[in-house]
């Protein structure tokens, strides 16, 4: 079976914000993350399955993420959350990420380049 | 764990991931196989086409080490700075045990031997005056063993190449082979009690400089577990 393919290079920094927005409001592991970016997003961004986490890890370990260890269905499972350090993030990056779609969305649309950069 | 983990464990250990970052990278993979193999038998597959699914799911072993070493932020220290955790760290915490040992021995001097000028063969010591003043020595004679096999178990764990830890071992060994302590009363005029550490080769038995004699034990005491564990290695590479 051929491995499900994921997104080019240009989508660098994008699992970050999915990541961060999907665990806003509950803890998540790897495996559900995974899916529910799939399912929210129609399957248009697909995360690679084991690349995720060197993303949880590497945002833990700036602090805007928090792991613990649960056991659910005798399984033991790290749950990530959110912590404000990495919500004082998300809105960051959803704020950088309205500005550049709104710069591309403007310049695909025919309008200045100068005129949205401001 | 699947060869594809095993191979993945190797090629981060040896791209200078910290192995506390392989080891948790690899165990919610290892998770995450398992959920997708799960799901894979689902949808009808049998148990090994759903395990090599699952495997083609999470992704080639290289996609996985490179999400892993592109962030330098996982690098180990040994890795990133090698130079200081193969000689510098070894040689503070050597410091370090033998400033601990020489304060057992100065103070045991004080409290049990203050009439003598040294506490070096001062007669025969029982129970727990000898207990002190042995503790300080085994700290003393040991420290550079157990530095020395420090240093081999984390060149090993992290599959760094030969070249830093031999200059650690090395070091360790001239250290604690030349090292020679002193001890006197009368050394100094007040009388207090003087200890010093100097290193020297020292006089030579049939030939061969004592300290020198001292330095090639320590250094193949400590070297031959590093030096077996190679050679597994490469053996297995071979094989």
């Amino acid at each position: 079976m051929p491995a499900r393919e994921s997104n080019p290079n240009f989508m660098n920094g994008v699992p970050e914000l999915l990541i961060l927005k999907l665990l806003e409001h509950e803890p998540m592991y790897g495996y559900e993350i995974v899916h529910e970016v799939q399912r929210q997003t129609g399957a248009a961004i697909a995360l690679g399955e084991g690349v995720v986490y060197p993303v949880l890890h590497g945002l833990e370990r700036d602090g805007a993420l928090l792991s613990r260890r649960k056991t659910v269905n005798g399984r033991s499972r790290i749950y990530y959350s959110v912590t404000p350090a990495g919500a004082l993030r998300l809105a960051n990056l959803k704020h950088s990420w309205s500005v550049l779609t709104a710069a591309i969305q403007n310049m695909l649309a025919g309008g200045r380049y100068g005129s949205v950069i401001s | 764990m699947v060869q594809s983990f095993r191979d993945l464990r190797e090629q981060l250990l040896l791209a200078g991931v910290a192995p506390r970052h392989v080891r948790r990278y690899l165990a919610e993979l290892y998770d995450h196989w398992g959920d997708l193999t799960a799901e894979e038998q689902c949808a009808g597959h049998s148990l090994e086409e759903a395990q090599t699914a699952a495997l083609a799911r999470l992704g080639t072993i290289d996609d996985l080490a490179v999400a892993m070493t592109a962030q330098p932020k996982f690098r180990s220290w040994a890795a990133r700075a090698p130079w200081a955790v193969f000689s510098f760290v070894p040689l503070s915490f050597l410091a370090g045990a033998w400033a601990v040992a020489f304060f057992i021995l100065w103070s045991g001097w004080q409290i049990f031997l203050p009439g003598a000028d040294t506490p070096f063969g001062a007669g025969p010591l029982h129970g727990f005056e000898n207990l002190y003043f042995q503790t300080g020595k085994a700290i003393y004679f040991f420290a550079p063993l157990i530095l020395g096999w420090g240093i081999g178990l984390v060149a090993a764990r992290q599959r760094l190449k030969a070249a830093w830890p031999t200059v650690g071992l090395l070091l360790i060994a001239a250290m604690g082979g030349t090292a020679h302590v002193q001890a006197s009363r009368t050394a100094v005029p007040a009388g207090f009690g003087h200890i010093s550490l100097d290193f020297t080769l020292g006089t030579s038995i049939h030939g061969l400089p004592n300290g020198l004699f001292h330095a090639l034990a320590i250094l193949s005491i400590t070297l031959l577990p590093y030096l077996v564990w190679r050679l597994q290695r490469l053996c297995f590479a071979s094989a």
